[in-house]
């Protein structure tokens, strides 16, 4: 009975933590009611740590899954919908239910890889797959911002390349964990190949940038990266040299990315008004709400991350990087406990992805790098690109939960008194 | 609420909001740091963990820590490092796979012999199997436990699986113990032969353990790890 009672009152990090990022959300929506008494967000204060505290806990409570990963991408996840609800209410209901549907394919994709035994009759089917599904936008493609790269149906548009990225991850892990390189990188090359031509240069630098951590990451071989490296930027300084009106648009944002403020505007409006809005937040930002940071072009998508500065301000700026460098490093050591290759090279793959595209997009954010259109993972606006995220989440649980079954099996092979056959 | 108002509550909550985002990333750090720990504490218990056997090398006599699929070659990336002559930098693949054995492949054409027949393609090794790459002989061996068919003649993975079509044999029809023939040379040379000897009966008795209420010699079992139950934890 004291046993029982002492079990309850037990705080465990997890627990705390949970609760935290719970009385985050309560506070942070219920500052938005007192705002404007839309009973909508009231709801919401209640719903959105419900919603938290089934995504951290009860989840795990279903199947094997790593409650630390799932707890830092909920917090992610609710912090998007928090800032896309105060900028519009309409998209922050519409990222609610993209996060939902996101949860969902995250739970098939940790069945997917705990008990799919092998990729070995599907790996052709997906890369040609990824290559025909990656064309198709030049074929029926409709063009936003300037790359063609989405396709357009039923009233909806979605991006080809984010479902893509799980193919790529899969496949590239699978013929790499069997000692093949040639087929793997020529499969990520064709797939960068297409993507530069859509002129999504973004998703193009994601992808290259992963198959060469990967290519890395299996064969140990710097002459490879080096090849890969040196092969992209030989490729990018000819295509400039023959074809230069494909790169126009790249090289306008190299311009732009070295002065912005010569066409503060024009080109360099978007990327101008990112930073006033940041040094506006200062270090504890202008409060929830109180920001003005919808004047940026594109603030709920390639500009969030300066929306989040500017009202939340520039520490807590700092607390949602470490917060995705938490995730990577949670990535590496799934991967560094992994039983097998293709799941110690997948779990490499996801956190080399998420931190790359963090890293493209923040990095242009603050104009440490040329900005590219690709979105923040788990908060920027958009269904596939936060679907496709939590799936790469969902990948790192299959290998986690993997990792528990063989720590299970070690164990019952340990409890047999060891020896030999 | 008036905008002045909601702005001073706004500016006010933000230093919360950071506060608790600061605490969200402490407890984070935290837990990952226990997590680490305990992973450590638990692989120091088990230290096989990962692990399906060992490769003994017969020629250097050394041993290698088999893992769960690797490469085996003469390459400093190599799981299992053969650096012998012939053998090279890639030279074959290997996987466990349960209910089979441990599966073997040459890379691109290597030579590899498993007692004795060259393989062609994949083929299972089992506890004991001799594998010649090149120049360099080793034994399979793997832990007891695993689900894998016991140690058998080699039949190579051609054609046919391995084991399929061969019958289970009835254990109750057989002795207990089987009574080998001792080598003609041994006899020759005068040893007698164990099976024949009489039982010899025990010249002392057997020490039996204490049990409780015995006497005072009595000592009951403690464990050398402290432990306190949670009521008494402070």
């Amino acid at each position: 009975m004291t046993d029982k009672k002492n079990k309850r009152r037990r705080i465990t990090p997890g627990r705390a933590m949970v609760s935290t990022v719970m009385l985050f959300f309560f506070l942070a929506f219920f500052l938005l009611f007192l705002k404007d008494f839309n009973w909508q967000s009231l709801m919401l204060a209640l719903a959105v740590p419900v919603i938290v505290l089934f995504g951290s806990v009860g989840i795990s409570k279903l199947f094997p899954a790593d409650t630390l990963l799932l707890s830092l991408t909920n917090f992610l996840c609710a912090l998007g919908v928090l800032v896309l609800y105060r900028l519009s209410p309409e998209r922050g209901l519409t990222q609610a239910v993209n996060y939902g549907i996101g949860v969902a394919a995250m739970i098939g994709c940790t069945l997917l890889i705990r008990y799919m035994p092998s990729f070995r009759f599907v790996n052709w089917a997906f890369m040609l797959g990824s290559v025909a599904l990656l064309a198709l936008p030049l074929v029926i493609g409709t063009e936003k911002n300037g790359a063609n790269s989405w396709i357009s149906f039923g009233g909806r548009s979605f991006q080809p390349s984010e479902i893509v990225k799980l193919a790529l991850l899969i496949s590239l892990a699978h013929m790499l964990s069997k000692r093949k390189v040639i087929v793997p990188m020529g499969f990520a090359a064709v797939c960068v190949l297409i993507l530069a031509v859509q002129n999504d240069f973004g998703t193009a630098l994601l992808y290259f940038g992963t198959a060469l951590v990967l290519g890395y990451a299996a064969t140990g071989s710097v002459l490879l990266v080096g090849a890969g490296a040196g092969g992209a930027a030989a490729a990018v300084v000819l295509g400039n040299m023959i074809i230069p009106q494909k790169f126009a648009r790249a090289m306008s944002r190299v311009n732009v990315w070295l002065n912005p403020w010569q066409d503060v505007q024009g080109a360099g409006y978007q990327i101008v008004q990112g930073l006033i809005a940041m040094a506006n937040g200062g270090l504890w930002g202008v409060g929830l709400g109180a920001g003005n940071a919808t004047v940026i072009p594109e603030h709920y998508n390639d500009f969030i991350f300066a929306v989040i500065v500017n009202e939340f301000g520039m520490i807590f700026g700092l607390i949602v990087v470490a917060m995705y460098a938490l995730i990577m490093i949670r990535g590496i050591m799934i991967a560094r406990n992994a039983r097998g290759v293709f799941h110690a090279l997948l779990a490499t793959g996801c956190a080399a992805m998420l931190a790359l595209q963090v890293f493209v997009i923040i990095g242009g954010n603050i104009k440490l790098i040329p900005l590219t259109g690709i979105t923040l993972p788990f908060i920027s606006y958009g269904g596939t690109s936060l679907v496709s995220s939590l799936c790469i989440i969902g990948l790192m649980q299959g290998v986690a939960a993997r990792n528990a079954a063989g720590v299970n099996e070690d164990r019952e092979l340990a409890m047999q008194g060891g020896g030999w056959r | 609420m008036s905008s002045e108002a909601y702005e001073l509550l706004a500016m006010l909550m933000r230093y919360i909001f950071v506060v608790l985002g600061a605490v969200i990333l402490l407890w984070v750090i935290f837990q990952l740091r226990r997590d680490s720990r305990a992973h450590k504490k638990e692989m120091k218990q088990l230290p096989d963990a990962g692990l399906v056997g060992e490769v003994v090398d017969l020629d250097t006599g050394k041993s290698h820590p088999l893992p769960r699929e690797g490469l085996m070659g003469s390459g400093s990336a190599c799981d299992i490092r053969l650096k012998r002559r012939g053998v090279r930098r890639k030279h074959a693949l290997f996987s466990f796979v349960d209910g089979k054995g441990l599966r073997i492949k040459p890379h691109l054409g290597s030579k590899v012999e498993m007692e004795g027949v060259q393989l062609r393609s994949s083929a299972y090794a089992l506890h004991g199997t001799q594998v010649t790459l090149a120049n360099a002989h080793i034994r399979i061996r793997l832990f007891a436990g695993l689900n894998v068919p016991n140690p058998a003649a080699f039949q190579p993975d051609v054609n046919r699986p391995v084991f399929e079509e061969e019958e289970s044999m009835d254990y109750s029809a057989m002795p207990p113990f089987v009574q080998m023939p001792m080598a003609e040379e041994w006899q020759e040379e005068g040893y007698a032969d164990p099976w024949q000897q009489p039982v010899q009966p025990l010249q002392q008795p057997l020490p039996v353990m204490p049990e409780e209420g015995d006497g005072e010699d009595y000592v009951p079992y403690q464990s050398p790890v402290v432990r306190h139950r949670r009521s008494e934890r402070r």
